[in-house]
């Protein structure tokens, strides 16, 4: 468990450097460079099958790329010291987009059992955590439902829920919003925010919800399925209208990449925060 | 006068002129013990006494804002407020008060788990086996139903999928049946010889494993291994495809479950399982015949000899028409078993063991069943 205030370091937050995925043969990032700085909101977006959630199951440790290197504050995620590595992967909350309750537990010994494993908590802290952490993301008294007797919007809080269980440094949130209804989808985005700043969150999110995008995103980055890169980086309101590439800005305000190529020369490019890495 | 109540680093209870208040200090990572929050509350509580003045969290002492804090907060606050106490927080850290005020507290409703009456939960079990049971009589109706119409060529089920199954439940089967079936041979024969040798009746070693192993043990134990083996899989797949909606998909493109899915594997495997039992039955009495040669020295000539002599046609047909009922019994129950499943994970494994069991007790129950028949009719 962290505390919560953390000093800040020069390598604070995420760092990737000179990451390139690849399935065999096949690459689907080149050379991605970024860094998530503490306490914000960094969302990873591009089209369908651009390799976002790759990124994600190599940042979270899933995978293992060949090429390239992350660090958490400082910590070299891929190291040969198994212990330092399942420490580091502790301290890592994600929410998977299929949310991954474990279906036979209820919801309370979903949210438990990270608790149980990790921890040396007696059973009534654990009992305590558990109701705390349901109450923080407006699941309160629930502890006893079985995931499928709960609505697709409440299985993502619950979640999100066993996702901070472990009060961890860095959340990773896979498509958080998809399948939702704008309102759920606005409230998650809400509670997202206010988990953030209560608990000082690290928060890295796939998603192609460009509401959502526009609503928590402190950073971006795009990944591009032609040129298998990433083609910005930034605040995606700033790249929404200034990004030098047109397939950025026709993701971001959802017109075809021709009308947006069209609209190109309207006026003199911002460096805001757009760069081609 | 603050009146010490308890003592630790972490948290004391004080009560000053009346009021409780429970002061939080010191680093709370290390601390592998904490008190549980109902201790705090109930020791608030008699700190408290007759007053009406609300309890005070104070947290100036605190040296880090560890999360536990927060959650050891929220436990105390909603302990206190389910007895209709007023709470108040002075000194907390910034992030310990945002994350307090950020969980919410569960909805006056949210706690209704009362049990239904014993009768009524008899009823609705009674009406759930009931349902079980018209399900199952249906599956059996639409089985009946529907093969004419496989036969003509008209049931809605693709070539390509009965070919596999084919595959699956037959040429994929044969190792293990192959091994088993040899090996309880075998078995049969070195029992049968050491009984029959005493008697210096070695030579009918032939007529008790060949009756054996045709009447029952080749059917059984090649039923035995496809519902381990094929029944599972049905089951465990079509579980699958109906917690990922995939049944109700061909339901709305207008096909129906039951030919699409389950005919073709009823087929498959009632047209497989006798084929298997053949199989079965020379490889059980090969096993047999190898086990006479080497312990009774009977050449295989005068083994086969008295095989064709002593074990009739009706045994293997008897075991041949065994074959085929099993074949039904473990495909049409992984059907509805796994069809019946809920949408879950875990419910895909229980419909996978529930369909080896119960295949294996209807396997004896069928079996005994025609025992009882082909002993009164004398054959």
């Amino acid at each position: 468990m962290a505390v919560l205030d953390r000093t800040r370091t020069p390598d604070a937050g995420v760092v990737v450097r000179d990451l390139t995925l690849a399935y065999g043969s096949t690459v689907v990032q080149h050379e991605l460079s970024f860094h998530v700085r503490p306490a914000s909101i960094f969302v990873i977006m591009g089209v369908s099958g651009c390799g976002k959630s790759t990124l994600l199951r190599h940042m979270i440790d899933l995978e293992q790329a060949a090429q390239g290197d992350i660090t958490f504050d400082g910590q070299r995620l891929w190291t040969e010291n198994v212990a330092e590595r399942r420490a580091l992967q502790r301290r890592i909350g994600v929410l998977f987009q299929s949310t991954a309750l474990w279906s036979s537990m209820t919801v309370g010994e979903n949210v438990g059992l990270p608790l149980q494993l990790h921890t040396r908590l007696s059973a009534a802290e654990i009992r305590d955590q558990v109701a705390f952490k349901l109450a923080l993301v407006g699941l309160a008294g629930q502890e006893s439902r079985m995931p499928s007797e709960l609505s697709g919007g409440m299985q993502k809080r619950a979640g999100l829920a066993r996702a901070i269980a472990l009060d961890p440094d860095y959340l990773f949130l896979d498509e958080p919003s998809a399948g939702l209804d704008p309102i759920t989808s606005q409230r998650l985005d809400s509670l997202i925010m206010n988990l953030r700043d209560a608990l000082q969150l690290s928060v890295i999110a796939v998603t192609h919800e460009l509401p959502s995008i526009f609503t928590i995103a402190d950073d971006s980055i795009y990944l591009d399925n032609e040129s298998r890169r990433a083609i910005a980086h930034g605040d995606p309101r700033a790249l929404a209208a200034n990004a030098e590439h047109a397939r950025v800005r026709a993701f971001l305000n959802r017109q075809s990449v021709d009308a947006s190529t069209r609209a190109e020369g309207d006026g003199p490019e911002s460096p805001a925060r757009s760069e081609v890495l | 006068m603050p009146q010490s109540a308890s003592h630790s680093r972490l948290y004391r209870i004080e009560s000053r002129n009346g009021a409780a208040a429970l002061v939080l200090g010191g680093d709370w990572g290390g601390a592998s013990r904490l008190p549980t929050s109902q201790r705090l509350v109930a020791e608030l509580v008699a700190a408290r006494g007759d007053s009406e003045a609300p309890i005070t969290i104070e947290g100036h002492d605190l040296e880090s804002a560890h999360p536990r804090v927060a959650a050891l907060v929220y436990a105390v606050s909603q302990g206190l407020r389910s007895r209709e106490i007023a709470v108040a927080y002075t000194g907390l850290p910034a992030s310990v008060s945002s994350l307090v005020a950020l969980a919410r507290p569960p909805a006056a409703d949210a706690a209704s788990g009362s049990r239904a009456h014993w009768l009524t939960r008899l009823g609705a079990a009674g009406r759930n086996r009931m349902e079980a049971f018209t399900r199952a009589a249906e599956m059996v109706g639409n089985a009946f139903v529907a093969t004419p119409r496989l036969s003509v060529g008209k049931a809605q089920a693709r070539w390509v999928d009965f070919m596999a199954l084919l595959r699956e439940t037959g040429a994929s089967s044969l190792p293990v049946v192959t091994v088993v079936n040899l090996l309880i041979g075998a078995v049969l024969g070195f029992v049968g010889a050491v009984q029959l040798a005493a008697f210096g009746a070695g030579l009918y070693l032939a007529d008790l494993v060949g009756i054996a192993v045709a009447r029952e043990m080749a059917a059984i134990m090649t039923a035995f291994i496809m519902a381990g083996r094929i029944g599972a899989t049905f089951a465990a797949h079509l579980a699958t495809m109906e917690a990922n909606e995939e049944i109700d998909a061909l339901r709305m493109i207008g096909v129906s479950p039951f030919e699409f899915l389950v005919l073709p594997r009823l087929t498959a495997l009632t047209l497989m399982m006798p084929l298997l039992f053949l199989y079965a039955a020379a490889l059980g009495i090969g096993g047999g015949m190898i086990v006479a040669d080497l312990v009774l020295d009977t050449s295989p000539a005068s083994f086969l000899g008295r095989l064709q002599d002593a074990v009739a046609a009706r045994h293997f047909v008897i075991g041949f028409v065994k074959a085929v009922c099993f074949g039904i019994l473990i495909a049409l129950a992984s059907c509805y078993l796994g069809m019946r499943a809920g949408r879950n994970a875990a419910e895909v494994g229980r419909a996978a063991t529930r369909t080896v069991v119960v295949s294996i007790i209807g396997i004896i129950v069928i079996d005994a069943i025609f025992a009882l028949c082909t002993n009164a009719l004398g054959v």
